[in-house]
């Protein structure tokens, strides 16, 4: 695989005074409200926050799988439903939502399908994309003999299978333990150094959102908003050791801050 | 090795029990016969059985193949279309809630040839089918939906990658319960047709002919091939399916969901529609295929058949007396069936080992041709209510039993294990847990074998007693009485409809107590 970043190929994406309301028994529940947010082509973005801020819908909104009742979103200059039909979008849930039928290497090739791409010209690719991400003879196993985090990977490689300039992450790790988390934020890392695509990453670990991210987007509730945005000047790669480092758990303390409504440090 | 050879111990002993009944004649005097004299007739009758098979394996054939065709196609537009879906939930419930006899006569008067009895086996598999891959096709993981819609993939997208593949194991399902009710049907048509070759014909043919072992032999024959038409399907099922048990008991719910309070218009329009439609695609039916309007009768002219001319007071009168005569046997047959299905159900939440001995036996009769076994029942119970009874109890027991028993093995074991903690006998947690969870699935076994005690006591009318519903039916069929024929399929039909929709009531509410409280 080519290692070189390839700035041409991806793209940014801009959101633009969003609002989504939901309507629960009756009542409306403003789950976005005018939220706005740029990120640069090659840019890796967290986004954080309590339950119930619009972090899930945002990233929905995002992915063309939800519309905004108001505002727009725009992916290298087009609508995401427009992207989505390129193959231009690679999204991945925290369920990593397997077809159980297929095996690694038919997940895997799902999108292209989907796209109505074909398959021969893609095998070498799938390979390699196995490779990548550590499955390497298990190629032909089903989802039903994996581990949860084996799944987790298959889940990954199949949103790169397409070569997206866009990958939109909606908590991929959250159902694995905190050991199996931390070794993924690695290899997660890895992978996006290989294609540099455009990412955006739902998450509720702080530390997570601040060993992979360049920036992080603390959202809030009741209305769901942006509250504040927090660089990080980490460079990369980034290795474990940075988990240990004090001005790690400054931010981490900055950002905790932010989250529970305390003033900044 | 040892199970084994106590199985074989134990069918030796029942089969030696037998002989011994049939030879001194212990039951019913004779009619009972030994199994060794039912093998005799069945080699001297090894010439009539293969045209008598076959005259019933064709069309019953053709039927499995034409219904579930038609139930494929419509789960597929209904999954991809739902207001499509409960436009005709109306006349997917009729289907459901046909008494097979009932139309039986219409279909014959109507279809030239073998016609009828394809018909008759479509319809009985239509609805199994339907339902389980519709069930199949609706039950998907989310998730994946939301993979595929990532890539600009649209409904015709999931339907190709996703839903198809995954209702799988429920239309295998559907086809196994489908396949015996297809050698069912055709052999119901067989006995409203007077045809000559089939087995159901073969079996009317033999009832008043003093041979019990014959009719033994066509039961067991028939019973037989429902049975390799089931095992075959059980077969191609585990293919697919190797774990998963699916009954059509399991989810007989064509439940709107919850709608907007805008969206109300909308479901009236619907409901209505759903409401006309049967009418629509029973009159659109006699229309396309042109038949002479002497035999065949349109919604309007059964209605004017029952409300004008000199003759429709007397019509009225005779279906009116026909139905009190069929109605309180078919309730007390259900009624009978629920309570005993319901109490060994509960016994078996105490003691293991009811469930686990019935169930097997309840899988495989339930999908048995029980009904098509009345005149062995005639023959030893006479023809008095004792046979009413027995065949509505036999039909409607099996699948009521495995609707209670699934249930209540879905009780969440945290509920009884909270009473564990406490102490609780097997009597206080029968009490405080198994029989009210169990309420629910006592409604839904009424729903789903109410029609087939209508059934169970209009074949034994039929073929036996001489009163109700199915006499009159059989007498308008040998008078060719068209008018009467329509006017009872018809009451039948509706009948059978409104006591679905009225368990359906009182399941609402139930279910409605049963709900957990929707938090914020």
């Amino acid at each position: 695989m080519d290692s070189t970043p390839d700035a041409l190929r991806t793209d940014g994406l801009s959101v633009t005074g969003v609002r989504r309301t939901f309507k629960v028994e009756g009542r409306d529940i403003a789950a976005l409200s005018d939220v706005s947010l740029e990120c640069a082509p090659g840019s890796f973005t967290a986004l954080i926050g309590p339950s119930g801020c619009g972090k899930s819908t945002l990233l929905r909104i995002i992915a063309g799988l939800d519309r905004p009742d108001q505002g727009a979103v725009s992916i290298g200059g087009a609508a995401p439903l427009e992207k989505c039909r390129e193959g231009a979008l690679g999204v991945a849930f925290q369920d990593a939502a397997l077809l159980p039928w297929r095996t690694v290497r038919q997940n895997i090739a799902l999108p292209l399908q989907v796209l109505g791409r074909s398959l021969q010209g893609h095998a070498a690719r799938i390979d390699q994309l196995i490779e990548l991400v550590g499955l390497k003879g298990f190629e032909d196993a089903r989802p039903g003999q994996l581990s949860g985090g084996m799944r987790q990977r298959v889940a990954i490689a199949r949103t790169l299978v397409t070569e997206p300039s866009v990958l939109l992450l909606d908590e991929p790790f959250g159902a694995l333990d905190q050991i199996l988390r931390r070794s993924m934020n690695l290899e997660l890392q890895r992978i996006w150094l290989a294609n540099r695509p455009t990412t955006v990453l739902v998450t509720h670990g702080i530390d997570e959102a601040l060993f992979l991210a360049d920036r992080i987007i603390v959202m809030q509730r009741n209305p769901g908003r942006i509250a504040c945005i927090v660089e990080v000047p980490f460079a990369r790669p980034r290795h474990p050791d940075l988990f240990a480092a004090s001005e790690f758990h400054r931010l981490e303390d900055e950002v905790a801050d932010h989250l529970f409504g305390a003033p900044a440090a | 090795m040892k199970a084994v050879a106590i199985s074989v111990l134990r069918l030796g002993l029942l089969l030696a029990v037998w002989e011994i009944c049939g030879d001194l004649r212990l039951i019913a005097d004779g009619a009972l016969p030994s199994p060794s004299a039912i093998l005799w007739q069945w080699w001297q009758d090894r010439d009539v059985y293969p045209p008598h098979i076959w005259a019933t394996v064709l069309p019953a054939s053709i039927g499995f193949l034409v219904g579930n065709a038609v139930a494929i196609a419509a789960s597929i537009g209904f999954v991809l279309a739902p207001a499509l879906e409960r436009l005709m939930r109306g006349f997917n419930i009729a289907v459901f809630a046909i008494p097979p006899i009932a139309i039986s006569p219409v279909l014959v008067i109507t279809l030239p040839g073998i016609w009828p009895q394809i018909t008759l086996a479509a319809i009985s598999v239509y609805f199994p089918t339907m339902l389980m891959t519709l069930l199949g096709l609706r039950d998907v993981d989310p998730r994946p939906i939301e993979v595929i819609r990532s890539y600009g993939g649209g409904d015709l997208a999931v339907l190709r990658w996703l839903r198809l593949r995954s209702c799988l194991p429920g239309l295998l399902g559907g086809l196994r319960v489908a396949a015996p009710a297809a050698i069912l049907g055709a052999i119901l048509a067989e006995f409203g047709s007077g045809s000559r070759w089939g087995l159901g014909s073969f079996l009317l043919g033999s009832l008043g002919r003093g041979n019990p072992a014959r009719i033994w032999g066509i039961g067991l024959a028939a019973t037989a091939l429902a049975a390799i038409a089931y095992a075959l399907c059980a077969l191609l099922a585990r293919r697919y399916a190797a774990a998963s048990m699916v009954t059509i008991a399991q989810g007989v719910t064509l439940e709107p969901r919850r709608r907007a309070g805008r969206e109300r218009l909308q479901d009236l329009a619907l409901a209505s529609g759903a409401f006309i439609m049967p009418f629509v695609i029973w009159w659109s039916i006699l229309a396309g295929f042109r038949v002479s309007p002497v035999i065949a009768r349109t919604p309007l002219a059964v209605w004017t058949f029952l409300t004008e001319g000199p003759g429709a007071a007397d019509a009225r009168g005779a279906i009116l007396d026909a139905l009190g005569q069929s109605l309180p046997w078919a309730g007390v047959g259900l009624v009978i069936a629920l309570s005993v299905a319901l109490g060994l159900a509960v016994l078996g939440v105490v003691w293991r080992g009811v469930t686990a001995s019935l169930m097997p036996v309840a899988l495989v009769l339930q999908t048995m041709p029980l009904v098509a076994l009345t005149p062995i029942v005639v023959l030893v119970f006479g023809r008095g209510i004792a046979t009413t009874l027995v065949v509505t109890v036999a039909v409607t027991f099996f699948p009521a039993f495995i609707t209670i028993a699934q249930g209540l093995s879905q009780v969440p074991k945290p509920a009884l294990d909270l009473l564990d903690v406490y102490g609780a006998s097997r009597m206080q947690k029968l009490r405080f847990v198994s029989l009210p969870s169990s309420l629910p699935h006592v409604c839904a076994a009424a729903r789903l074998v109410a029609p087939a005690a209508l059934l169970g006591v209009m074949i034994a009318e039929w073929l036996a007693t001489g009163y109700g519903l199915g006499n009159l039916l059989n007498e308008a069929r040998g008078e060719l009485d068209y008018g009467m024929i329509w006017a009872v399929a018809f009451v039948a039909i509706a009948v059978s409809v409104a006591f679905y929709q009225f368990v359906r009531l009182i399941e609402t509410h139930i279910l409605r107590r049963f709900q957990p409280a929707t938090g914020a």
